[in-house]
């Protein structure tokens, strides 16, 4: 049967000779692992490409949708199988590995001098499917539409902002709106799942065709001779380690997508002003290096527009034929130079940021007891009820104060606020003070609203 | 490179001074740079292998080189076997070739081992690559499949309507198309929605009437059974036909569809008419105070079961 139709596909379409042109590749020097990135990056956006295809079957773009959209996917099972959150999963871990993907390839191909003459026009088209990368996991971000993708929009769309002249103009053109709203959603949602897409896709076409025409750099070290002698074609050797890779990668996402679902925030609340934004951790980088750059201004233009200079010139800059890194130790110092210290600043950004205290489910049950019990509601609003004393607790947990910081404020709400009109709770027995804080930290992350409701 | 360059198998092949080495055989290719590197010599002796760069000028009719005649025995010798011709669509550009005449080296794998043992070797790796790619395959469709099937069967969460009437303010015996507000859930949105059921009031058990012809005849569920009331019947508006909306007679005390003339009495019983099954009856809750709620309830129309839709 198979055959048939082979037979029968060849005669009109030629299918053998194309199956040929694209299998039949010579690969210089033999089949390597070393050659596997590339395919991996292409294999993770196809995995983007359908899972996100899936997601956009059940999202709604709409501020008043989105959150119940995705959070509706989050809970959507198949036999009691939560395929909704897996698919979801999986396009969240996609987009960081796809960024670590890309990164490698583009580390590889910097190291193995593959960007020089003649292949300075494929590294331009690389260069420009790493900038849509970026922007795609930024675009992405703000869809799920909850608190933490709406502080990382607006603080990214302000430093779009500060660009000079055009800088204001572009952000008000981003959002639609002043503030984040419909408009905002649904630029996103289309530069997301329209434009950047299709410029993927053209693109990476561009990126092979180019490839095909070049031929592959192969190894950086032997005579021209020698590599044709121990040539190998991409099918079959290459293609099953891509695909071994390509398995490989398969298995880490979908384990990533088990063990740790992307979460997801209440919904988005533009008066909630004590939310402290982070942003995806790819990027954490260039926000600990931005609070280190003063005026803030040089840092948030200079920073991009100094990296998009290095890489778009890189090629015609460095024009001496020497591909073997041994032989090129500027250049592999300052790339160990970069990579340590983009490192040093993702662990000390990773280290600013507040870490959230971890939550005792048992404890928290107590500890809404306790709450209901000594009459914080009298003074605290909590879902929409209780008094206007003090401030509203809805999602005091996400303001990451410390379980210290709660007790003392519990027992003694002077220390914090001198002069402060909250009681002091001295009554309180120390387990009763620490099921409090558990509840009190639960609030606004969990099960949103009800922290108690969650399973 | 940019010149057009021609290469025909037999033309004659010159040396220095135009004395005659052979005749040309075929051309070799370095394909991973896609560059025409040698040609192959058919000599008195053998074929021998001659580097591009002797040749000093090449022709349609003809090949000058720049080798004297005692020098044709230390080139190497063109081995056949080593070499496999190349298919059309890796000719250089600019390149006229005879097909056939163009060669180029074998891949490694193919010279160690023999064609043969490289061949078995090769549809392994392909085997291996689809089995690869269907673990990868399956393993993404089975999920999304059950990802696209998933809301069509989650199951809708029953709900009680309180219809806002009560019981004693119903007429007896004579059918009342009640309309109320619903919420349909459609995902993650609720759309509100305008219904209506028929609400019937039995003036006694002792009515023949009185028992719905669903429970008659076993179709009920058991949540319909154990949510039912002698006092009171409550109809689908549907009918259990094609989906149309029977409507009540009073002077026949009939209900009858104006579809089809599906044609039912008071307690949904069929009298005549295509439909295959009575009224369809929904559960009903009576609360003391004589207020009145029901679950709307939908069926599969045009079959005899009472098949509950999801
Ligand atoms: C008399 C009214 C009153 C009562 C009762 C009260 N609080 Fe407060 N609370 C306040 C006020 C006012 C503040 C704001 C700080 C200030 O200005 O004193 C506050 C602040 C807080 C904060 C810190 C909010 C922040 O992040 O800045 C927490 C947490 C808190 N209260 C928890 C509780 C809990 C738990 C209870 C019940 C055991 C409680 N409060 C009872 C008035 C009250």
């Amino acid at each position: 049967m198979g055959h048939k139709i082979y037979a029968y596909l060849d005669e009109r379409i030629r299918i053998s000779s194309l199956m040929g042109f694209l299998l039949n590749e010579p690969i210089p020097g033999g089949s390597r692992w070393a050659y596997i990135p590339g395919s991996m990056v292409l294999f993770v956006l196809i995995l983007q490409f359908v899972t996100g295809m899936m997601l956009a079957f059940y999202y709604g773009g709409t501020p008043d949708h989105a959150w119940d959209s995705v959070n509706y996917i989050d809970h959507l099972t198949y036999n009691g199988v939560g395929v909704g959150r897996l698919i979801r999963g999986i396009h969240y871990w996609g987009s960081s590995i796809m960024v670590i993907a890309v990164g490698i390839h583009l580390l590889q191909v910097f190291l193995w001098g593959a960007y020089k003459r003649p292949r300075e026009v494929m590294w331009l088209v690389g260069v420009v499917l790493l900038a849509l990368t970026m922007t795609a996991s930024f675009s992405g971000y703000l869809l799920p539409w909850d608190e933490r993708a709406y502080w990382g929009t607006i603080v990214g769309t302000n430093m779009i902002g500060l660009v000079p002249f055009v800088g204001e103009a572009i952000k008000a053109a981003i959002r639609g709106v002043l503030g984040l709203g419909a408009l905002t959603l649904s630029h996103f949602f289309t530069l997301h799942t329209m434009i950047l897409p299709t410029l993927f896709i053209l693109l990476v076409m561009l990126h092979m065709v180019i490839f095909r025409r070049v031929g592959p750099a192969g190894p950086f070290s032997g005579t021209p001779e020698k590599l044709e002698a121990t040539k190998d074609t991409f099918y079959p050797r290459q293609v099953l380690m891509d695909a071994f890779g390509m398995l490989g990668i398969f298995i880490f996402i979908l384990v990533l997508a088990l063990v740790r679902p992307p979460g997801l925030e209440s919904v988005a609340n533009p008066s909630n002003a004590s939310y402290s934004p982070t942003p995806a951790w790819y990027f954490d980088w260039i926000f600990e290096l931005l609070k280190l750059i003063r005026p803030e201004i040089v840092g948030v233009v200079g920073l991009p527009v100094m990296i998009s200079i290095v890489l778009v010139l890189l090629p015609f800059l460095d024009k001496k034929p020497v591909r073997s890194p041994f032989r090129r130790p500027f250049a592999v110092l300052s790339t160990l130079f970069v990579l340590t210290s983009m490192l040093m600043l993702s662990l000390m950004a990773e280290n600013g940021y507040k870490k959230l205290v971890p939550v005792d489910r048992t404890a928290m049950l107590r500890g809404e007891k306790v709450f209901t019990m000594s009459g914080c509601i009298g003074c605290h609003t909590l879902f929409g009820k209780g008094g206007k004393i003090g401030p509203d607790l809805s999602e005091e947990g996400l303001v990451g104060h410390s379980e210290h910081w709660l007790t003392v404020q519990f027992i003694n709400s002077k220390a914090h606020f001198p002069g402060s009109i909250m009681p002091d709770f001295t009554y309180l027995t120390p387990q009763q003070q620490h099921d409090l804080a558990m509840y009190i930290s639960s609030l606004g992350r969990m099960g949103w609203p009800d922290p108690t409701k969650a399973p | 490179m940019d010149k057009e360059v021609t290469y025909r198998v037999g033309i004659p092949v010159t040396g220095m001074r135009g004395e005659s080495l052979g005749r040309l055989e075929k051309v070799l290719l370095m394909e991973s740079r896609h560059q025409v590197t040698a040609l192959v010599v058919r000599a008195l002796d053998s074929m021998h292998i001659v580097p591009l760069e002797r040749v000093a000028e090449l022709t349609a009719s003809d090949v000058r080189t720049n080798i004297a005649p005692s020098e044709m025995q230390g080139f190497p010798v063109f081995d056949p076997t080593q070499y496999e011709e190349v298919p059309p669509w890796f000719f250089p550009p600019g390149h006229h070739i005879e097909l056939g005449a163009l060669v180029t080296i074998k891949p490694f794998d193919v010279r160690e081992q023999g064609e043969d043992e490289a061949m078995t070797r090769r549809a392994f790796m392909g085997r291996s690559v689809a089995i690869l790619a269907a673990a990868i395959g399956v393993s993404l469709l089975v999920p999304i499949g059950g990802y696209i099937m998933a809301a069509a069967t989650t199951p809708v969460k029953d709900s009680w309507l309180d219809l806002g009437v009560r019981l004693q303010d119903l007429p007896v015996d004579e059918p009342v198309s009640h309309p109320f507000h619903a919420f349909s859930v459609s995902g993650w949105m609720r759309v509100s929605e305008e219904r209506s059921v028929w609400l019937i009031r039995h003036s006694g058990a002792s009515d023949p009437l009185s028992e719905p012809e669903d429970k008659i005849l076993g179709l009920d569920s058991a949540s319909e059974l154990s949510n039912s009331d002698p006092r009171l019947t409550v109809l689908s508006p549907i009918c259990p036909h094609l989906g149309c909306e029977p409507q009540w007679h009073k002077g026949q005390k009939l209900f009858i569809c104006p579809c089809h003339h599906s044609i039912y009495q008071l307690n949904g019983k069929r009298v005549s008419g295509p439909a295959p099954r009575p009224m369809d009856q929904l559960p009903v809750r009576i609360a003391p105070d004589g207020s009145i709620s029901v679950i709307y309830e939908q069926f599969a129309i045009g079959i005899a079961a009472k098949k509950r839709l999801a």
